[in-house]
């Protein structure tokens, strides 16, 4: 009877409780203070995520004495394998939090230090993601906001108004619906991640998705509904059975309005370049917004993104902590900022060095909605940091796919997961 | 004299048979250690680790409390599990017998001597061994419901309101079903056809004699004379059904909403998802004991038949 869940469940135990066995006093000669020390740094893809480097580099470059190696894990498995490095005691000295959702994961299961104490610059954005109970267990360096991609060309000759930050959700759906009417393409593009409805909706409904009361998604999921009823999108449906993806849909120009990350920015960039995508005049605006209080040049758009975040392991060598602290909030800086705009990545802390850093690059939009979109936003976490998160998110995901696929009508999908998260999760 | 000779060779011989029991012995042993070394170090030991960690609260990092059967009772009350167990059950249910149907038919239609018969029988066991991901994305598009040629063919004889397939939570399910048994029907023809070759022509060569047709050849020939491997076929068969695992992971992923959550995604999801893997384990052996308990009924039934 093979039983493959149970073997690999059970080889990882059996592998981190021989290998935590031995991991457990690892007696490093101690570096000192001014000797060279090298830190691990655990990151994925490294060909295709340049950051990692970028940022080990400016921060040698400023501590000679410091050098930061990285690891790389496999982008899709990282935080299994992270993980199960951890457990067996073996793990970098800085890891990246790539999901939030696992940085409890991670603290309850002791792995990782304190870094209260680091210094991060006024106005950085996503540091209560790595907070709990008051504590920082991470800090921020990127974080990744939505907006509105828009292809202007196909505006121009659908003859719509483009968007002017002005724009609430009804705003959208009148040009979606009258850019499919116009033209071939679709009027946007809405990929099939639950983000795209949820992440909305928790931020500008100011929601917790903790408390189990979902009633607020209701207005958001009729609108897609609404959308795909009227050609104006895509539908669920037929975006999975297709396996579309969101940057040809966008880049091919089969949809002239997206919403998506801003690490879609540096993406359309480089597949301009290439010939992946058109070549088009796009742009960025700030999402739509749920009324006209927050939206606006002279206002701030509410838009959701989880930061990327270093933490510090708890296994490392003393002699090294206070080398990671210093690593932790150089790249949190208005220096590793820049350093990260420069090669088209969304820091966590943003001012007017990064912006204009970040709209240099060739190839990206010069106008300034898009530098407002990229550069003014409140943006709220997507996932609250806590235990529950995982379930939770699970159970909304179910809740997703049962509505757009049109086979559980809105309001009795949401009274099923308000159900099972009370009798599965439990409500605070 | 012979006798002479035999009392007098006697110890010696009976070294020379204890050596030979030894040699014997060691042959066997490294025969079958490199196989036992590897299924105790793989499988063994951590199936083992398995049932103690489903005792407890571990979350992978090494603090793993014990608790008891805590984490059977919160099964016991847990939605999402009843759910992936109906699932399980309704997939299994409709999988086991369309398997044996169309892998016995295309074995008995294959068993016959016509021209190309080997290459039948080789495109027939073809999508047993494609990659899962390939026939998942095929699959997905040949089932989208208003562009799919499943549909449109529908369509065409006259259907004018066929399912959603994949997108619908009522048919999610048999489309997945309809998938594995395309798959899996090639590898279990291969074990039918082996089967037919056991069957002695003479039985059937003694029936078209007594006026048989072919209809009761097969049920009173074929079938009695294939029945160990019918039972070998049944048993594999349920056993893999009710872990059924990456298929439906990469196909519907679980979905629409909590369609086709199975078992084993269940296990995954709660394990590598959202790393309760003390609950996780709980749900694995769960799943074992239902294998277990299914294999058992299967092996007492099948003897009770052959008294």
């Amino acid at each position: 009877m093979k039983r493959k869940i149970a073997a690999v469940a059970g080889m990882a135990v059996v592998a981190s409780l021989s290998l935590a066995a031995c991991g457990g006093g690892t007696s490093e000669p101690a570096a000192t203070e001014s000797g060279p020390i090298t830190l691990s740094l655990a990151g994925w893809s490294l060909s295709t995520t340049p950051e990692f480097q970028v940022l080990a580099d400016a921060f040698h470059e400023k501590n000679p004495d410091v050098t930061v190696e990285l690891k790389e894990y496999d982008a899709a498995e990282y935080n299994t394998l992270l993980t199960a490095d951890l457990a067996a005691g073996v793990g970098p000295d800085i890891i990246t939090q790539k999901e939030v959702k696992f940085v409890t994961t991670f603290q309850e299961g002791g792995q990782l230090l304190d870094v209260s104490d680091v210094e991060v610059p006024d106005g950085i954005g996503g540091t209560s993601s790595y907070e709990i109970d008051g504590t920082a267990y991470g800090v921020p360096y990127r974080q990744d906001r939505w907006v509105l991609f828009y292809n202007k060309a196909l505006f121009e000759a659908a003859g719509v108004d483009e968007p002017d930050g002005s724009w609430t959700w009804d705003d959208y759906d009148e040009a979606a619906v009258a850019l499919s009417k116009a033209g071939a393409s679709k009027g946007t593009y809405q990929h099939r991640w639950q983000s795209t409805v949820q992440g909305f909706a928790n931020a500008q409904e100011d929601a917790d998705i903790l408390d189990g009361d979902y009633g607020y998604l209701e207005g958001f999921y009729d609108r897609v509904l609404k959308l795909q009823d009227e050609g104006a999108q895509v539908d669920f449906n037929t975006s999975s059975a297709n396996q579309l993806t969101y940057q040809g849909e966008f880049g091919k120009q089969n949809a002239a309005m997206m919403p998506m990350g801003t690490w879609y920015v540096a993406t359309l960039i480089a597949q301009q370049a290439s010939g992946e995508a058109d070549d088009f005049e796009w742009g960025i605006a700030p999402i739509p917004q749920l009324d006209e209080s927050t939206t606006g040049l002279d206002n701030t758009p509410v838009t959701f993104g989880d930061p990327t975040g270093f933490s510090i392991s708890a296994g490392i060598d003393d002699a090294k902590v206070q080398a990671a602290k210093d690593f932790l909030a150089f790249a949190a800086s208005a220096e590793g900022a820049a350093a990260l705009a420069a090669i088209g990545i969304t820091p966590a802390y943003s001012d007017e060095e990064t912006t204009d850093a970040f709209f240099a690059v060739e190839g990206a939009p010069s106008d300034d909605l898009s530098k407002f979109a990229w550069s003014t936003a409140e943006v709220f976490p997507e996932n609250p940091t806590s235990n529950k998160t995982a379930t939770i998110q699970g159970i909304l995901n179910d809740l997703h796919t049962a509505i757009l696929s049109g086979s559980t009508p809105v309001a009795d999908a949401i009274s099923q997961a308000e159900e099972r998260v009370a009798s599965e999760v439990g409500v605070d | 004299m012979t006798t002479d000779v035999r009392s007098v060779s006697a110890p010696s011989q009976r070294r020379r048979r204890s050596k030979l029991t030894l040699r014997n012995t060691l042959l066997g042993w490294s025969f079958i250690l490199p196989n036992f070394l590897g299924f105790a170090l793989l499988t063994l030991v951590p199936v083992v680790t398995l049932f103690y960690m489903s005792l407890t609260n571990w979350n992978v990092f090494g603090r793993a409390d014990f608790v008891g059967l805590e984490n059977f009772q919160r099964l016991l009350g847990d939605g999402s599990f009843r759910v992936s167990f109906w699932n399980t059950l309704y997939y299994s249910v409709l999988h086991i017998p369309l398997t044996i149907v169309a892998s016995l038919g295309l074995a008995l239609l294959l068993n016959n001597k016509i021209r190309g018969v080997a290459f039948f029988r080789t495109a027939a066991f073809f999508p047993y061994i494609t990659s899962i991901v390939a026939i998942a994305v095929v699959w997905n598009l040949l089932f989208s419901p208003d562009y799919g040629p499943v549909n449109d063919v529908l369509r065409a004889v006259g259907i004018s309101d066929p399912p959603g397939w994949l997108t619908s939570t009522d048919w999610a399910m048999p489309a997945v079903v309809i998938v594995s048994t395309w798959r899996d029907m090639g590898y279990y023809m291969i074990l039918f056809l082996a089967g037919l070759q056991t069957v002695p022509r003479e039985l059937y060569e003694a029936a078209r004699v007594d006026g048989a047709n072919a209809w009761d050849r097969f049920r009173n020939v074929t079938l009695p004379c294939l029945r160990p491997t019918m039972f070998f076929v049944t048993v594999m068969l349920t056993i893999n059904s009710f872990k059924i695992f990456d298929l439906i992971l990469v196909m519907t992923d679980g979905g629409p909403g909590q369609s086709t959550l199975v078992i084993s995604q269940f296990i995954y999801r709660k394990g590598f998802e959202e790393s309760q893997f003390g609950y996780a384990s709980a749900a694995a052996v769960a799943l074992f004991f239902l294998c277990i308990l299914v294999t058992i009924l299967q092996f007492i039934w099948n003897k009770r038949r052959s008294v």
